[in-house]
């Protein structure tokens, strides 16, 4: 594990939401989105909002217990992808709701990564636009 | 052959009636079937439908309350005769470009398996209401993305998608062509334009927040459904950024 266990989404180009408890992440900058199992979902819930990687480990979820091995593995291909940074603050304490949630789940910690949508995420018609003009955010290639 | 076009309208009392005319110049493509739902426009969109409506009788208005556009465009797909052979979509300020159906119901012709084609669109922030072109000094950017404008359904494809998802505000489109796509219909990515997509200030959402919420919903239903059914495919190379070649997004 890194000298820091607390991490925050690295960009605003990382946008996310949860639906039914399923996370769902989409990167603006690179076009691509990212999807997790039921477990996978909660820990990036917790994750990105500052709790403690370590309060992670030994917790029930995905029918099983969180190893550390796994939760590293996991914590690692979300760095890797872009998604999460160190940070050097204070933990957040883990919300007792997604406790609950966690230990519901039944499926192991994964993440997949998505570019059929690269183009259409990245141009149109969700990237943020200039105002008062409307057109998507572009300059010109060097 | 009848083909319907179905308009949602929600306050376009500007726009309405060039798009009304980009689609009525192409009467000669097809019997034409011109479907707008008035989706309680508080404006005069629904006058300026009538007044084209009285020198042409293919446009039909249908009022109802304000309900949102995916329930508009269902409403639309309500009114679909039982002899319309093809569908397609205009948003109520956009431009369809003339020939543009003929061009795409000749690929139909000659390929009888055909479901569905699939055209570029050109962004365009200044239009000209009298030509139906982008000005020459619009910024314009052209790319195969999120469009209803830009299909041209085969009447059974459209049957076999059912309704629009009324639970979103917006991105409904979206949620609508990944599940045409996933399903895997017989479609030809046709390497023209075929609409206009008028770039102004009332069709940008003041709430980014919503807007990326709806995608992603969008997102999540198609992860969501093609974990469920293995057989439904990603929609690899449909979407794509054309021109100009040398842009990039910041």
């Amino acid at each position: 594990m890194h000298h820091s266990d607390v991490y925050a989404i690295s960009s605003k180009d990382i946008v996310f939401e949860s639906f039914d408890g399923e996370a769902v992440v989409l990167d603006l900058s690179s076009g691509k989105y990212f999807g997790f199992s039921d477990s996978g979902s909660r820990i990036w819930q917790a994750l990105s909002s500052g709790v403690d990687a370590q309060v992670l480990i030994g917790l029930t979820a995905g029918a099983s217990t969180i190893g550390r091995a796994e939760l590293e593995g996991f914590v690692s291909q979300l760095l890797e992808l872009g998604l999460l940074v160190c940070l050097d603050a204070p933990p957040q304490p883990l919300p007792s709701e997604l406790l609950a949630e966690l230990a519901a789940t039944s499926e192991p910690l994964t993440v997949s990564v998505h570019d059929d949508l690269a183009d259409l995420i990245i141009v149109d018609p969700i990237h943020e636009v200039e105002e008062p003009v409307g057109w998507p955010a572009v300059k010109q290639a060097s | 052959m009848k083909l319907s076009v179905i308009m949602p309208v929600y306050n376009r009392e500007r726009y309405v009636v060039s798009a009304l005319r980009s689609l009525v110049r192409q009467r000669d493509a097809a019997d034409l079937d011109i479907i707008v739902i008035d989706d309680g426009s508080t404006d005069g969109s629904a006058e300026a439908v009538r007044s084209m409506m009285r020198e042409t009788p293919c446009i039909r208005l249908f009022q109802q309350s304000n309900m949102g556009v995916a329930k508009a465009r269902n409403a639309g797909l309500r009114q679909l005769p039982p002899d319309a052979a093809f569908v397609s979509f205009l948003d109520s300020d956009d431009i369809s470009l003339a020939g543009r159906f003929k061009t795409d119901l000749a690929r139909f012709k000659a390929n009888f398996g055909l479901e569905l084609t699939y055209s570029l669109m050109t962004l365009a922030d200044r239009i000209d209401d009298e030509r139906l072109e982008p000005t020459a000094d619009s910024r314009t950017m052209t790319l195969r993305g999120i469009s209803l404008g830009t299909a041209l359904f085969k009447r059974g494809l459209v049957d076999r998608m059912g309704q629009f998802d009324e639970d979103f505000e917006q991105a409904e489109d979206t949620d609508y062509l990944l599940r045409v796509f996933e399903t895997a219909p017989n479609y030809e990515l046709v390497d023209a334009v075929a609409i206009y997509y008028r770039r102004h200030a009332g069709n940008v959402t003041k709430e980014h927040s919503g807007r990326v919420r709806n995608h992603l919903r969008a997102i999540h239903k198609s992860m969501r459904r093609r974990k469920a059914d293995p057989s439904l495919r990603e929609v690899q190379g449909i979407f794509e950024l054309k021109s100009p070649a040398d842009w990039q997004m910041l």
